[in-house]
């Protein structure tokens, strides 16, 4: 059945869709002399988009002084431009696959506690190591496993097969699905990233946050993949794989090293056991992104 | 009516000096180390020795330990009342399942394939007993029928006598049993009204001693460990001793052994010699 699914998957017509304001804001964030005013006017034409928008930046995650944000374009002048298009894609996202619903809404809701650990244990990791990725891998994070939600929705029967076969062989996720399905989460994530115009490094992310030697965007994506191996560590895993794993030896640890980040400086013991505690926060991101009704739909 | 002396619970402080002295002392003694700021606590943990001792002040206290020739009897006193041996049966329950689901039936699987089903755990700094205890039902829980075809030990070492003398009663109150599974304590719990001992299989598995882990010659001899749990123990050590007893945990391993400390701790400043395992919810330190 090789590759008959990823090429199913292509021809799908009713696959989920990106606001198409959300399309037009990345590729005017792409122009090197875009203003200020050109994409806060844009943002603007998707009321509901850009309140979404404001509440995030507002949030506890990104809030920075003291006084509220009122508009875009303070929130623009505040954050950064690059900041803003984090969060309008986060946001974007996050609403055209956040209320799919799933025949396992338990696994769907752990799929997206993972998803949110990963990105903001990711930050920390740019945090601690200085890295200046600017939002990006809060992201990357969010985002690098959302091929399951399409393998879920359209091959569930295969993708719940995949999910159990990586439970009784201790293997992961991507292995099983390579198996039952023919394809992996990452390629369809990857292909869904490309047909909604998302930036390339969230594609790379996407396509190699498994192996992050094969990525173009080295660096952000070992970072995403350290996060996402220390999420399941903390307990928020989504697949059924809950293996063990010595970090050290890990690609995307030892890629970061190579580049000539202080990794042996880090302790990673006082590091894991801080990201114990990330539940809570995953908790809030989601009050703050969701609305009353998408939460209860989706998550809870 | 006037208060019998020994109530009298007017105690003259202990100087910044007689501080520096009896910290020094325990120090070298235990490794236990208590910083400049703990000096009220070691206040309060010593006055009871004072009394007891019927000792005006700290300072004869010193000295009695210093140059008394009873002094080693009050010794194991004196570590009853510094330690801490705050502890709880499946504390920290990530750890435990780390324990029973990855780390042992890895080690198990090892030493079945090398035909030598044999295995030794050793709990370092297992106060009340609850600690080796758990590990005693979590390895009979993986092993069920096969429990008779293995020589399972568990070492279950202290320093303070008072504690090996509960962990030897074995018998506990329900509050250190919160974290016991149901099923397990239906199992291997007997109730005695309020009480619960635990039951002769489980107790027969492990073997309790005194081992003061500052006793280098004693410590060198506990070899051939596939499995050491030593948890909040070198939380009251520095630094010097930390690494000390960290490098000797090491050599007291088997090849393909671990090590599991404290679920807040951290062996970053203290070691390289391990490699770091991040189990679900757990870390854990194996030796390669
Ligand atoms: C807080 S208890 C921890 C008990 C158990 N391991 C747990 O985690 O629940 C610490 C124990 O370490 C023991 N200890 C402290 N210093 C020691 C030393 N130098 N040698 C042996 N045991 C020591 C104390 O007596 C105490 O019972
Ligand atoms: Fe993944
Ligand atoms: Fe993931």
């Amino acid at each position: 059945m090789d590759r008959l699914i990823l090429q199913t998957v292509k021809h799908l017509e009713d696959l989920p869709t990106l606001p198409s304001v959300a399309v037009e804001v990345m590729s005017l964030s792409r122009s090197p002399d875009v203003s200020i005013k050109t994409i806060s006017e844009c943002i603007h034409k998707d009321p509901p988009l850009a309140a979404k928008v404001l509440k995030l930046a507002n949030s506890a995650f990104y809030r920075r002084g003291a006084h509220e944000i009122e508009t875009l374009h303070r929130a623009i002048l505040l954050m950064g431009l690059n900041e803003v298009v984090n969060i309008t894609t986060s946001v974007s996202v996050l609403s055209s696959l956040g209320s799919r619903k799933s025949q396992e809404q338990n696994i769907r809701k752990k799929f997206w506690q993972h998803c949110i650990a990963t990105g903001l244990i990711a930050r920390r990791i740019d945090t601690r190591l200085h890295m200046s990725l600017q939002g990006r891998e809060f992201v990357g994070g969010l985002l690098h496993d959302i091929g399951k939600i399409i393998l879920d929705e359209y091959f569930h029967d295969q993708f719940m097969q995949a999910h159990a076969l990586s439970i009784e062989r201790q293997c992961s996720m991507f292995e099983a699905e390579q198996e039952i399905l023919g394809t992996t989460h990452m390629e369809i994530g990857h292909f869904l990233a490309q047909k909604w115009g998302l930036p390339p490094y969230i594609a790379d992310i996407i396509l190699n946050h498994h192996h992050p030697r094969d990525a173009r965007f080295k660096d952000i994506t070992s970072v995403v993949s350290i996060a996402n191996l220390l999420a399941k560590a903390s307990e928020l895993s989504c697949g059924g794989d809950s293996m063990s794993f010595v970090l050290k030896d890990q690609q995307g640890w030892q890629i970061l090293k190579k580049m000539g980040h202080p990794m042996d400086s880090i302790d990673l013991e006082r590091f894991s056991f801080e990201i114990g505690d990330i539940g809570e926060e995953v908790k809030e991101y989601i009050t703050t992104v969701s609305d009353q009704e998408d939460r209860e739909r989706a998550y809870a | 009516m006037p208060m019998p002396e020994y109530l009298n619970t007017a105690q003259p402080g202990m100087s910044d000096e007689t501080f520096r002295l009896l910290r020094d002392f325990i120090y070298e003694h235990s490794g236990i180390f208590f910083s400049d700021n703990k000096k009220s606590q070691l206040e309060n943990r010593l006055s009871l020795r004072l009394k007891v001792n019927n000792l005006p002040d700290f300072d004869k206290y010193y000295y009695l330990l210093k140059y008394d020739p009873q002094a080693s009897r009050e010794l194991r006193a004196l570590f009853d009342s510094v330690t801490t041996n705050e502890t709880s049966f499946f504390r920290s329950p990530p750890q435990i399942q780390a324990f029973q689901e990855k780390a042992l039936p890895e080690i198990l699987g090892k030493r079945a394939a090398q035909g030598e089903k044999v295995l030794r755990i050793w709990s370092a700094g297992c106060s009340t007993g609850d600690e080796p205890y758990t590990l005693g039902m979590v390895v009979w829980e993986v092993l069920g029928e096969k429990m008779p075809e293995w020589d399972v030990k568990i070492f279950a070492s202290d320093i303070s006598e008072k504690a090996l003398k509960s962990a030897r009663a074995a018998v506990y109150n329900d509050y250190t049993l919160r974290s016991v599974p149901p099923d397990i304590k239906k199992k291997y719990f007997i109730q005695e009204g309020p009480q619960f001992r635990v039951c002769d299989d489980i107790r027969m598995l492990v073997e309790l001693q005194y081992l003061n882990f500052n006793d280098e010659k004693r410590v060198k001899l506990m070899r051939g460990f596939d499995i050491i749990f030593c948890r909040n123990v070198l939380i009251y050590f520095d630094d010097a001793a930390k690494k000390r007893f960290v490098s000797q945990l090491y050599d007291n391993l088997n090849p393909g052994g671990y090590l599991f400390i404290g679920h807040s701790e951290s062996l970053h400043n203290i070691s390289r010699a391990f490699k770091l395992v991040h189990f679900p919810g757990a870390l854990g330190y194996k030796k390669e």
